[in-house]
């Protein structure tokens, strides 16, 4: 089928996703909890575009393109709410991200300069009980990815979403610590963490 | 949602296992707390790992509250603080010397928070174990250890001849087993435009039309009971008081689809609630009306009723199968949309409790007659409930296109003790709040979204000249950023600041908060994060200069 992404036309395949279109017409949104190893989660909403005949901005990552769809990846409403969601994720965590991660180069291209939001931040909580891997909780934004590797990639079933709402997290096992759990360290949960929130602990 | 999670699960529910989160209910019902054991004994049961059990076991609101010998539950629902300004809470608390989710040292009692009780007609409400008291004397009667079950109003019907007060006794499904073939039945459903009761009126024919359609040799009804408006107690009534019509619904609803089994699932917060649609299921098995080869019409049909463990979200359909499922109640992207892929990953209906009760009438009578209960209007009759500020609160069957001054004063016997109406919820804590000026407004789906507010469920929630309204904004956004499932950003994070920027002395920045609102209105995966900016919105058309905001 054929979409229209930023004024040019691109062949998809059926059951080919918005964010596919968007990247095989050779553009860009910003996405945080999308891997493309993973199925689509649709939970930090950044990827938001503009369809034409859509009342409001489209999430990219989950929704399924349609024969002749018009896609306006600079929409002016989804690009203010997605930069307004990437500053409601900073005014999460208590110290900002490491200039490298995914999250602070999503907050770059955004423009996200201020965090104008006092409030509650993630309690800082560090395990670093495990030889390979450590774990700020603090610079979780649950997006899932790493419980998503687990699951999807290497089938160990180790991590988990715990919590919900503001104090939503992620643990490992039953919340004592990666070794103490199903992990078999193979590192997928900090390759995908775009906050090294999880990180392997390098000895070299 | 995990695609190997929920496989894992079904492969174990094919042998009638006890989800996870049915395991760790019963264990905390039994010692009070959930131990590593439990969730152990949870994960070995239903087929889930442990790190997934442990994501369950710290979701619901009922498990994460280590529990006394006695267990005391203070309704904070938005009745409650109609009735108080949640003056009830503060009082309790100070009294049993005890914070909101904390137990003794000794075990004897704990004190915890539940949203809401369905007591609405009689705030404030306290559940004591499994008791549900209610009235303006319940915190002495909790303080002396002397609750009693409060009594609950009867439903009245206005309508000539009622179609959801009066006793189900399945002739529906009789006549539609001898007179109609799934497709034809489907197409009555279809042609009396039964509008889904939930909230978001999606059209329940069509959604059958949908499930029938998708292929599969196993399809599931499942019926939302998880009723958690604050201040509606309709699906209440609906499953302790007429739970037979509610189920003769779901079996219907499988004939028309082409399912065999149905699922309800209910809330904790109405302990009478699943004990209730329990009977009527073994009387109807009894009777022949629900097992194999109903009536000899070829077609088996069977319900399983299930109760949920404190979360409003899992009243969204996604979030209501993951909790079927006894998985974490989040929400999942759409597309696939239940009827495609639902429960277990097969087709699957998800109606409304109300909306299923529905249908029996259309069975046995007809499209047309159904749609000539509510002339001009949408099809059918509504149930509504009105809140304690009220002179004759309770649930009422009621016209659609009847206006609201009619149902509030006519039927509800207007404000009590000669209070003043100021404004009104109608249909939840995402739908907007209604002013007093427009209580000429008439009560149909289109009629009230064209003011800003909506029929949603049927719950009305009324403030009077006592209610502060940036109380009112702090207690609506305090519920939303505690039912905030977690998983999408805007909702998970947005609503916290929105609570915080009404929760301290400081003025709200209005220019701010309506940033905030248009990300969590536009931002939001589903109707829980995109809905609560609503009732906000409202309150600044109408009361700005009550809301503390920056001059």
């Amino acid at each position: 089928m054929k979409v229209t992404i930023d004024g040019h036309d691109v062949e998809v395949e059926a059951g080919a996703t918005v964010l596919e279109a968007v990247r095989a017409a050779g553009g860009w949104v910003p996405t945080l909890c999308f891997d493309e190893r993973q199925a689509p989660f649709g939970a930090c909403r950044v990827c938001l575009v503009g369809a034409a005949g859509a009342r409001g901005p489209i999430p990219a990552c989950t929704t399924p393109c349609r024969d002749g769809l018009e896609i306006d990846t600079a929409d002016e409403r989804a690009r203010r709410v997605a930069k307004a969601v990437v500053e409601l994720v900073l005014s999460e965590l208590p110290v900002p991200p490491a200039p490298h991660t995914e999250l602070a180069t999503v907050a770059r291209s955004l423009g996200v300069e201020d965090v104008r939001w006092p409030g509650a931040t993630h309690r800082v909580d560090h395990d670093e009980r495990h030889p390979y891997l450590a774990f700020q909780h603090e610079l979780c934004i649950s997006c899932g990815r790493c419980v998503r590797a687990c699951d999807e990639v290497q089938g160990a079933f180790a991590l988990t979403a715990t919590g919900r709402g503001f104090t939503a997290n992620v643990t490992a096992g039953l919340d004592a610590g990666f070794r103490d759990s199903t992990c078999v360290s193979c590192g997928a949960c900090a390759d995908t963490c775009p906050t090294d929130a999880i990180t392997e602990i390098t000895l070299l | 949602m995990s695609k190997n999670l929920v496989e894992l699960v079904r492969r174990t529910h094919a042998v009638r296992a006890p989800t996870a989160l049915e395991v760790l209910k019963a264990a905390i019902d039994d010692h009070g707390e959930i131990t590593d054991d439990d969730r152990r004994a949870a994960s070995a049961a239903s087929g889930l790992p442990e790190a997934a059990v442990y994501g369950v076991s710290t979701f619901y609101d009922d498990l994460l509250v280590a529990r006394g010998e006695r267990h005391v539950r203070v309704c904070t629902g938005t009745a409650c603080f109609a009735a108080t300004g949640d003056a009830h809470v503060d009082e309790l608390r100070d009294a049993l010397g005890l914070a909101l989710g904390q137990r003794r040292a000794d075990g004897s009692l704990s004190l915890g928070e539940t949203v809401c009780l369905g007591f609405c007609h009689s705030s404030p409400a306290v559940r004591d174990g499994d008791v549900v008291d209610a009235g303006a004397d319940v915190i002495e009667r909790v303080l002396a250890g002397a609750t009693r079950a409060a009594p609950e109003p009867d439903w009245v019907s206005a309508l000539p001849r009622p179609v959801l007060t009066e006793p189900g006794d399945w002739s529906g499904l009789e006549r539609a087993l001898a007179e109609h073939t799934p497709e034809s039945l489907l197409e009555e459903v279809r042609a009396a435009t039964v509008r889904g009761r939930g909230g978001a009126g999606f059209p329940a024919g069509d959604k059958w039309g949908f499930a029938r359609a998708s292929p599969g040799a196993q399809k599931f009804i499942v019926a939302n009971g998880d009723e958690g408006d604050p201040g509606s107690y309709i699906d209440k009534y609906l499953m302790e008081r007429n739970p037979a019509l509610v189920l003769e619904g779901m079996a219907l609803a499988g004939y028309a689809v082409g399912a065999d089994h149905g699922f309800v699932l209910c809330r904790s917060e109405y302990p009478l609630s699943k004990p209730s649609l329990e009977a009527a299921v073994d009387e109807a098995r009894a009777a022949g009306l629900l097992g194999e080869d109903i009536r000899g019409s070829g077609f088996s049909f069977d319900i399983t009723i299930l109760e949920g463990a404190g979360s409003y979200v899992v009243g969204e359909e996604t979030a209501l199968l993951a909790c079927v499922e006894g998985l974490r109640g989040t929400v999942s992207a759409r597309p696939p949309f239940p009827a495609q892929s639902g429960l277990y990953g097969l087709p699957t209906v998800v109606n409304n409790t109300e909306t299923l009760a529905n249908i029996p009438f259309v069975a046995r009578e007809g499209a047309q007659a159904y749609r000539d209960l509510s002339p001009g209007a949408t099809p059918g009759s509504k149930l509504v409930c009105f809140n304690e500020r009220f002179a004759r609160p309770g649930v009422y069957e009621v016209r659609f296109g009847t206006p609201i001054r009619e149902l509030c004063d006519e039927l509800a016997g207007g404000m009590r003790d000669g209070h003043q109406l100021r404004a009104m919820q109608i249909g939840g804590p995402l739908a907007g709040i209604l002013p007093g000026s427009l209580i000429d407004t008439r009560f149909d789906l289109d009629d009230l979204v064209a003011v800003g507010c909506m029929v949603g469920h049927g719950g009305i929630v009324a403030f009077d000249e006592r209610t502060d309204m940036r109380a009112l904004a702090r207690h609506l956004l305090h519920f939303g950023t505690s039912e905030s499932c977690g998983k999408c950003f805007p909702c998970r994070i947005g609503l916290r600041r929105a609570y915080e920027m009404f929760s301290g002395p400081e003025p709200v920045d209005r220019t701010r908060l309506e940033e905030l609102l248009e990300a969590l209105e536009l931002g939001s995966l589903c109707a829980h994060g995109g809905g609560m900016p609503a009732p906000i919105r409202s309150l600044l058309t109408h009361f700005a200069d009550e809301l503390g905001l920056r001059a």
